[in-house]
Formats: C-alpha cells, sequence, structure tokens
C-alpha cells in the first residue's frame, strides 16, 4: 500500500505562489488565522466562566459535583489518544505511507465517536436528573419529591456505568448558572468534534479514492491542526468544569 | 520504535525535503507526558494534603498550571509550531496573546469594591438555597 501512490509530480505551484514552501506556508497560516478565532471565541465563554467562578464559586462547587469526574477523565483519555492518532497520520502522510496514514485517522475517527458516546450519556443523565436549565430545572429541594426517573441507559447498561444524581446544595439559581456554562462550553466543543468527524471521514475518503485534491500531507495536516485544537480545548474544559476545587 | 530510524528519507512526492517530520519517538513521548500530566491532575484534585487541599487559590493556580503545560506540549510538538516558521509562530503566539488581553476585563470586575457598581454588590456570594431567601418586593 505504501507505493499505491500513482508517480505524479507532486502538488503543484500556484501562479501567485513563489515556490512550493511558500505555498504550503500560507496553507498553514490560514488553518492558523482560523484557529486564532477559534481561540477568541472559546475565549470568550472562558471569561464568563471565570468571571462568574469568581462571583459565586461556592456554589459552583456544589453544583459541579453532579459532574462524574470518571466520565469526564475517560474523555481526556480518549482526547488525548485522538491527538496522538493525528499526530502520527501527519507523521505517516509525510513518509508516504498511505495504509498507515489511514489507519491512524480511522482510530482517531472512533475516538472521536467514543467522545460523543460518553458526552451523550452525561448529557442524558443530566437530562433524566432534569439538571438543564429551563424550567423545570430540579436542585432535588422540594420534600419527598423523588427525581430518578428511569431512563434509557438503565436497561441498557450494567449498574456501574449508571451516573447517579448526587443530593444538591446550594442556590438553585446559581447551578443554573452553572449548568448553563457547562452546556454552552461542552456543547459548542461537541459540535467542534461533530465537524472534526465530517472532516476526518472527508479527508480518509479523498485519500481512500486517491483524490487529485490530495497531492501531499498539507491536508492531514491541517485537519489534524483542527483536531489538536479540540483537543486543546477540552484539556482545560476538563479541570475547570470536572475537578473545581473546594 | 527502533525501526524508527531506518524511514528518515522523504517517499512522498513533492515531498517535505525543507520540512520537518516530528518523529514517532517524540510523538509517543508527548503523548505520554499528556497521559502523565492528567493523572497527575486528577490524582492533586483528591490527594493534595489538607492545609493546601483547601486552599482554593493553589488548587486552581495547580490545576491550571498543568493544563497550560500540556497545551504548551500540544501546540509545540503536535500542531508542529516548534518546526514552524516564523509567520506561523507568530500567529500562534498572537491567538494567545489575544485570550489573555480578554481578561484586562477583570480591570473592572476586580475594581467594583472601591467603586461600587448599584446592584452588583447586593449579590449575595454565599450558597444559600434561593428557597429561604424573599425577594423584597
Amino acid at each position: 500500500m505504501a507505493h499505491a501512490h500513482p508517480a505524479h509530480e507532486g502538488p503543484e505551484v500556484y501562479f501567485q505562489y513563489e515556490s512550493l514552501d511558500q505555498q504550503q506556508e500560507s496553507y498553514t497560516l490560514g488553518m492558523w488565522a482560523f484557529l486564532v478565532t477559534e481561540v477568541m471565541f472559546f475565549g470568550a465563554l472562558f471569561l464568563i466562566y471565570t468571571l462568574y467562578r469568581m462571583k459565586f464559586h461556592e456554589d459552583f462547587f456544589l453544583a459541579h459535583e453532579q459532574l462524574n469526574w470518571k466520565m469526564g477523565g475517560l474523555n481526556t483519555v480518549i482526547l488525548l489518544t485522538s491527538s496522538m492518532t493525528v499526530a502520527l497520520a501527519v507523521h505517516f502522510a509525510q513518509k508516504g505511507k498511505k495504509a498507515a496514514q489511514l489507519t491512524c485517522l480511522g482510530v482517531t475517527l472512533l475516538c472521536a465517536f467514543g467522545f460523543l458516546v460518553v458526552k451523550t450519556w452525561e448529557y442524558g443523565a443530566k437530562g433524566d436528573h432534569h439538571l438543564y436549565p429551563n424550567w423545570t430545572f430540579s436542585y432535588g429541594h422540594e420534600e419527598g419529591k423523588e427525581h430518578k426517573v428511569k431512563s434509557f441507559w438503565d436497561d441498557t447498561l450494567p449498574q456501574a456505568l449508571h451516573i447517579e444524581k448526587k443530593e444538591m446544595h446550594g442556590n438553585p439559581e446559581r447551578a443554573k448558572l452553572f449548568f448553563s456554562i457547562y452546556f454552552t462550553l461542552t456543547g459548542l466543543h461537541g459540535l467542534h468534534v461533530v465537524i472534526g468527524i465530517i472532516a476526518i471521514t472527508s479527508l480518509m475518503i479523498l485519500i481512500w479514492r486517491n483524490s487529485s485534491l490530495i497531492t501531499d500531507y498539507v491536508p492531514t495536516e491541517l485537519v489534524g491542526l483542527y483536531w489538536h485544537f479540540v483537543d486543546l480545548v477540552w484539556i482545560f474544559l476538563y479541570p475547570l468544569l470536572y475537578l473545581i476545587p473546594r | 520504535m527502533a525501526h524508527d530510524t531506518t524511514h528518515d528519507h522523504d517517499l512522498s512526492p513533492g515531498g517535505a525535503h525543507s520540512h520537518h517530520i516530528l518523529p514517532q519517538g517524540t510523538i509517543f513521548l508527548v503523548f505520554g507526558a499528556l497521559m502523565t500530566l492528567m493523572v497527575i491532575t486528577i490524582g492533586a484534585a483528591f490527594l493534595v494534603p489538607e492545609p493546601l487541599h483547601s486552599n482554593t487559590f493553589f488548587m486552581q493556580t495547580l490545576a491550571i498550571g498543568i493544563a497550560v503545560i500540556k497545551a504548551y506540549l500540544v501546540v509545540t510538538y503536535f500542531m508542529g509550531v516548534k518546526m514552524a516558521t516564523r509567520l506561523v509562530k507568530i500567529f500562534a503566539i498572537g491567538g494567545f496573546v489575544w485570550f489573555f488581553t480578554l481578561f484586562i476585563m477583570f480591570a473592572d470586575y476586580l475594581t467594583r469594591p472601591y467603586e461600587p457598581v448599584p446592584g452588583w454588590e447586593n449579590v449575595p456570594s454565599s450558597a444559600l438555597p434561593r428557597a429561604t431567601v424573599k425577594d423584597p418586593e
């Protein structure tokens, strides 16, 4: 498979560039320009989080106990692994090893889906526990009220994997604020994971079909940059949302 | 990883003649470091001894400090900024500089004790249940 490449001349240097190096640098630069806008986009949300964490630290701590740090940790492992496999995919792309490159991208794709499965599982539990910010938001203060709703997961998964609702303390309005920020940050991050899945799948199809669009490693590198950014956001989200110190 | 060095020359068409290829060994090493740091983050959140554990500032600085090291490793090695051209480096660094610029907003919020803003100082910072607090009509 390593020699599956036809003996074409490699990437064409388009008329506006002086050299292949300059052309490839501008591709990378374009991707970084996009990632800078992404940093600013998430930056504003991190800023909101920081502001309200400082103001309502105690409430945020009490609310964050509803999040399962093991699930978050599992997702961290999944994303770090996927980041490594994307880095390996770029490595193999640069060496022209198509089979290894496709395998690495495939593992990345699996990790991306794995991340979404865990996230859906967590979101599902939050839904069951009425811990999403709407008018039925329930903090469990009402006496004698049972909030445990039988969920889809309860029948399909073993007991050890269930996410239990813990007893809640603190101000429910502040908890609502915490979960608003939680769902905004992780939801937008999840959206980026979905976009990443689309990008990686498209790239794999193009490589698989020996598309004329793929003449070198640069497309893999650009998708890789995007995927590393998704990993980067999670690196900060995990301690900020799941491991709030008392 | 031993076979890594035997394939150092570039096989791809139009290849990476002037571009550095991140060696497989480095990728695994960075991954190992990232995983270790993740374990340290989780471990620290639960196992730091008591006088320090209830020090919110210390614990938060520790967690974010480790996250920054992880981010540095990802950006430098996985995203290849270490091997990138100067122009790409400026863009990458610029993004994070701009991110910190956002936090100048705290010049407002952190000085509100000295320049009170009506309403803001009345927000109780406790964790009291809302149900026990009657809203003044």
